[in-house]
């Protein structure tokens, strides 16, 4: 266990991090959060970049994670090999999704255009409703 | 049930060769190159294993312990070696490699020209529909020979997989999407096409029989086929629905009063018409039938069970018949009522076909 | 002098310190841990073997002997899935790997021991699950659960959903117990213990760990989606909804790959051991033999497309993926040469562990070998889902991991019971077991080469003489296991006393009392070169090996 921190010396404990710290993370990632939830509702059209969700939330949601892993996964205080390995797990899920993606897409062509009846009995539905 | 099916594989002569020790006989133009990759690995991995299991036995004998205390002074690395026996493995994989990209590519490009066929595979049968001709063959595919094939297939339902072994060719057939596979056949015979891909309770069942014929006669055999309904007159076709359509119902609905997965055909005429069919809703055929009600009359039942058999499920049975719709025309669904009405007349106690394709009686 | 090897105390070893039922479900001794995972998982492989016989005299006619149709397709689902799920993956780590690890690294007991103990429970509720599926209508999907006849309720059958949370439940089982290795392998090695004296099993397990804990997270997600498809339609791998099927492939063998590895590193850990035990030679290439343990596991992450070759994968991913798997068969092979420059000018006891030993490489060779046939890409399109996929993945499943574990329960069984089985129906139920195995699945390759698709209940007459061979051989095996269980189970009640060091091993297991004290070692034992065994010498009265009077000891 690291013990960078002594704070007792009878009791050998690990870095405590104080909670009013760990609740004020808590709120900025609700806050985020909440940042999400409004690029999703935004019409960004008049900026002329469609994507501009995709890409907002894609990027608040790589700072939230980043926060979470630095801070309440306590990357920030442990030694770099640690913060190594977590990346290196993170470069496996890039490996899986990469792979998975291109096979995807290279064989998109040969995917069946147009709804299936599942999903057009369903839009039918959906459209009666209202 | 079983004779109907040993009927259907068997009904040309049997295969003249029977392959070599591993593989079957060869049938296409890739399956020549297909074995020959096959060799090539086979007679490295004998070398190798070889190799190994003599040094294996041979250090057992020759460093046998003779007593307890004995002492060893083998070495413990060798540098050289190791490079060695990483290296040559190493160019011998890149060599199979390669040898197997090339087929691969052999075999997935199909070449200008083929001849299409549409597939279309689901529990438990195969259908194959020449758009060409206009002519639709369920678990055959006539095909010439010397000719590029091209299938290209998607599934109903759930995955299965097309495997012609003779062929070498196998592909998955993917519902909600397109797959494809090319073969160009050599010889003229008959070569058994399998379902590969777990698929259910009659997956071991999933039959269908490549027929490959001179390609002088394709086009006449493939013109005859899909108009060969057209012109039939309504009493010549029970002996087309339970010689060219039977073979999809097979796997289920048997001809000699077994029950399978369906009801069977014996007496089922006999059944509907009198309206004495129990549904697992709890009514009977007899409230349908008649004027002022769902059907009318009894063929309007038949109609609907191949058209939408999910409606209403006999009592007893799970309810797993897929949908012929889009697959039937309508005098195919003519053809099928009338093969009902007269199964009698074209079948026999123990379930055997009894006329041939045009009506004279198989011996 | 100090003496290295402790005394056997019959009154005060680990299986009578403490006494009663409670003592040992709520355990927290890696010992206790490790037989309760050894006798739970050998009844979990007798499950999956009856139905494996079950499937074998189906087969004896072409059109199926004594199931229905819907029972073979039951019998072979969860025949597989009993032995991938509930035998040869937890096989060695859980059960061998418990009991030996933290022994033989010189530690007390592993690093999170109560983690350790709820692994053991997870495993047992996964067990629970699976048998509940039995109950609620069966399941007929094949171990792999491919979507979507998996997804599809009025298909499949109604047990599906218990045995998908029975695996979820046995991941975590797994991912713990690789947590638990990690942490111990990098923390709890003793003064002198450096990674380059480790004895190869712990390098073989370490690797194994490390798969453990990177990809059984992925199965856990699959099956998650695959329970929340079946149950709610979200549409991710059901095709009616928009979703892709061949997804599925992806995730599932993007897991079942690496666990393939997780299956066989171990087992050829072990015959790093056995080879170099019984042969009282000091291993050949350790260096190499311990990267290679690395390397197969980093590699095995890349290559889970060769398993889907013909599912609709595009070209290009499956050229890159026929690519990689050529290069990991690279250091299995690095290994089994290393093997066999051990034997190479050794002291060859042929008695039972180095039998098994010797068949792991017989076998693992045709089953490596075989897998060429797979990798290349034009005749694994002829191959796949044929019977020669089903021989090539018994032969390495079967034929190495449960061969290499079989042979290490001999190897250990002095330690762990402190008693002797009889040598001599040891070597003839060996025999038995690898002639019964060759007969078995050798003829499943001419099967497949020839034809027969897998998953069949039925099949054409032309194979009927191979299936007829392949159950008579399926009979020997299963008569080579029950003697196995026979003369195992007589020998902790009438089996001669198990000296410190029956075989003359040198690694730290071998110094501590058979069998083992509550706490391992009365004193910190000494850390040599575990492969040197030229300081050993035989003790005639005690019928084990000892430390040489004439040799120092590696502290002094």
């Amino acid at each position: 266990m690291t013990t960078d921190h002594d704070q007792h010396d009878e009791i050998q404990v690990g870095h405590v991090v104080p909670i009013k710290f760990l609740t004020a993370i808590c709120c900025l990632l609700l806050f985020l959060t909440a940042v999400t939830v409004w690029v999703s509702r935004y019409d960004f059209t008049q900026i002329n970049i469609a994507e501009m969700g995709i890409i907002m939330a894609l990027f608040v949601a790589t700072v939230k994670a980043t926060i979470v892993g630095l801070y309440f996964m306590h990357l920030r205080w442990d030694r770099p090999f640690i913060g190594f390995v977590f990346v290196g797990s993170m470069l496996f899920v890039v490996l899986f999704i990469g792979v998975a993606l291109t096979d995807s897409m290279e064989y998109q062509p040969q995917i069946i255009k147009g709804d299936t009846p599942v999903v057009t009995e369903a839009m039918e539905k959906l459209k009666d409703a209202h | 049930m079983i004779d109907s099916i040993i009927n259907i594989l068997t009904t040309v002569t049997p295969p003249v060769d029977n392959g070599t020790f591993w593989l079957p006989r060869a049938a296409s133009t890739v399956a020549e190159e297909v074995d020959f990759t096959f060799d090539l690995i086979n007679w490295i991995c004998y070398f190798f294993f070889a190799a190994i299991v003599l040094s294996m036995v041979w250090f057992c004998i020759k460093y046998r312990r003779k007593s307890p205390n004995m002492v060893c002074e083998g070495p413990t690395h060798n540098t050289a070696l190791e490079v060695t026996w990483t290296v040559i493995p190493l160019l011998l994989v890149a060599v199979i490699f390669t040898v197997g990209m090339k087929g691969y590519l052999n075999l997935r490009e199909s070449p200008e020209g083929c001849y299409e066929v549409q597939v279309t595979g689901q529990k438990w049968s195969w259908t194959f529909s020449h758009p060409e001709f206009g002519a639709t063959q369920v678990a055959e595919l006539t095909v010439p020979v010397g000719k590029p094939v091209r299938l290209l297939m998607t599934s109903n339902d759930v995955l299965h997989s097309l495997w012609i072994p003779d062929f070498r060719v196998k592909m998955d057939v993917v519902p909600g999407r397109y797959t494809s596979l090319w073969f160009e056949a050599t010889k003229v015979g008959d070569y058994q096409l399998k379902c590969t891909e777990y698929c259910g309770k009659d997956h071991s069942k999933m039959f269908a029989m490549v027929h490959v014929i001179p390609a002088d006669e394709f086009d006449a055999v493939m013109t005859k086929l899909a108009s060969e309904y057209e012109d039939m007159s309504v009493g010549q076709l029970p002996a087309y629905a339970i010689n060219r359509l039977y073979n999809r119902c097979v796997s289920c609905h048997s001809l000699d009063g077994t029950t399978g997965t369906g009801p069977s055909f014996r007496g089922l005429w006999d059944r509907v018409s009198s309206g004495q069919v129990g549904f697992s809703s709890g009514e009977t055929l007899s409230s349908l039938l008649g004027d002022a009600t769902l059907y009318g009359e009894p063929e309007n039942y038949v109609r609907e069970s191949l058209l939408f058999p999910q409606k209403h499920i006999v009592k007893g049975y799970l309810g797993s018949m897929p949908s012929f719709q889009g697959q039937l025309k309508e005098k195919q669904i003519l053809a099928i009522i009338e093969m009902f009405k007269h199964l009698d007349e074209i079948t026999d106690e123990e379930g055997n076909i009894t006329v041939n394709l045009d009506g004279t009686p198989t011996e | 002098m100090k003496t290295i090897y402790a005394k056997n105390s019959p009154t005060d070893n680990y299986l009578n310190h403490t006494k009663g039922i409670k003592s040992w479900i709520f355990t927290l001794d890696h010992k206790r841990i490790g037989i309760m995972y050894l006798i739970c998982i050998l009844f979990a492989f007798f499950l999956g073997g009856s139905f494996a016989m079950l499937i074998r005299f189906h087969l004896l006619t072409p059109e199926g002997a004594i199931l229905t149709q819907d029972q073979y397709n039951q019998a072979f689902t969860l025949h597989g899935a009993i032995m991938v799920f509930l035998v040869i993956i937890p096989a060695v780590p859980a059960a061998l790997g418990n009991f030996v690890l933290p022994i033989m690294l010189g530690a007390k007991d592993v690093a999170f021991p109560r983690l350790n103990l709820f692994s053991w429970w997870l495993w047992v509720f996964g067990l629970v699950f699976f048998l509940i599926s039995l109950g609620t209508g069966g399941v007929d999907t094949g171990w792999t659960f491919y979507t979507p006849y998996s997804i599809d309720k009025a298909s499949s059958m109604g047990g599906v959903i218990p045995v998908l949370i029975g695996a979820f439940v046995l991941g975590f089982s797994s991912i713990f117990t690789g947590m638990n290795f990690i942490v111990t392998i990098h923390r709890l090695r003793p003064v002198g213990m450096t990674w380059f004296r480790m004895p190869l099993f712990l390098w073989a397990t370490y690797a194994t760990a490390i798969i453990q804990v990177l990809a059984t997270p992925v199965i856990g997600i699959t099956l998650l989606l695959l329970i929340v498809e079946r149950s709610f339609g979200i549409g991710i791998f059901d095709p009616a909804l928009g979703g892709d099927p061949v997804l599925y492939q992806h995730f599932f063998w993007f897991y079942s790959h690496p666990a393939v590895y997780i299956m066989i590193l171990p087992a050829m850990g072990i015959v790093s051991e056995l080879i170099a035990v019984h042969s009282h030679r000091h291993i050949f290439g350790y260096k190499f033999i311990a990267y290679s343990s690395i390397a197969i596991a980093m590699f095995g992450f890349l290559v889970w497309g060769h398993h889907m070759f013909t599912s609709g994968q595009s070209q290009l991913v499956n050229i890159i993926f026929s690519f990689i798997t050529f290069s990991v068969s690279i250091p299995s092979a690095i290994k089994v040469f290393n093997w066999l420059a051990t034997l190479y000018k050794g002291s060859i006891s042929l008695n039972t562990p180095m039998l098994y030993g010797l068949s792991f490489i017989f076998i693992f060779g045709i089953g490596g070998l075989t897998g060429i046939h797979c990798a290349t890409l034009n005749t694994d399109i002829h191959l796949h889902d044929s019977y020669f996929i089903v021989a090539h993945f018994h032969y390495v499943m079967m034929g190495s991991a449960l061969i290499g574990f079989i042979g290490g329960i001999h190897h250990w069984w002095p330690k762990m019971t402190g008693k002797m089985y009889n040598e001599a129906w040891g070597r003839f139920a060996c025999i038995l077991v690898f002639v019964g195995f060759n007969l078995t699945f050798f003829t499943q390759f001419m099967l497949g080469s020839r034809g027969m698709p897998r998953r069949y209940a039925t099949y054409d007459p032309e194979f009927q003489t191979y299936h007829i061979v392949s159950t008579i051989g399926s009979t020997i095996l299963a008569i080579g296991f029950f003697i196995t269980a026979i003369y195992l189970i007589h020998s902790i009640f009438k089996g001669k006393k198990a000296p410190t060091n029956p075989w003359g091993g040198r690694s730290l297991e071998w110094q501590c009392a058979s069998p083992p004290p509550w706490d391992n070692f009365a004193e910190q034992p000494e850390v040599g070169d575990c492969y040197d065994f030229s300081v050993l010498e035989w003790n005639e009265e005690e019928q084990g090996y000892d430390w040489r009077k004439d040799v120092a000891h590696p502290g002094e």
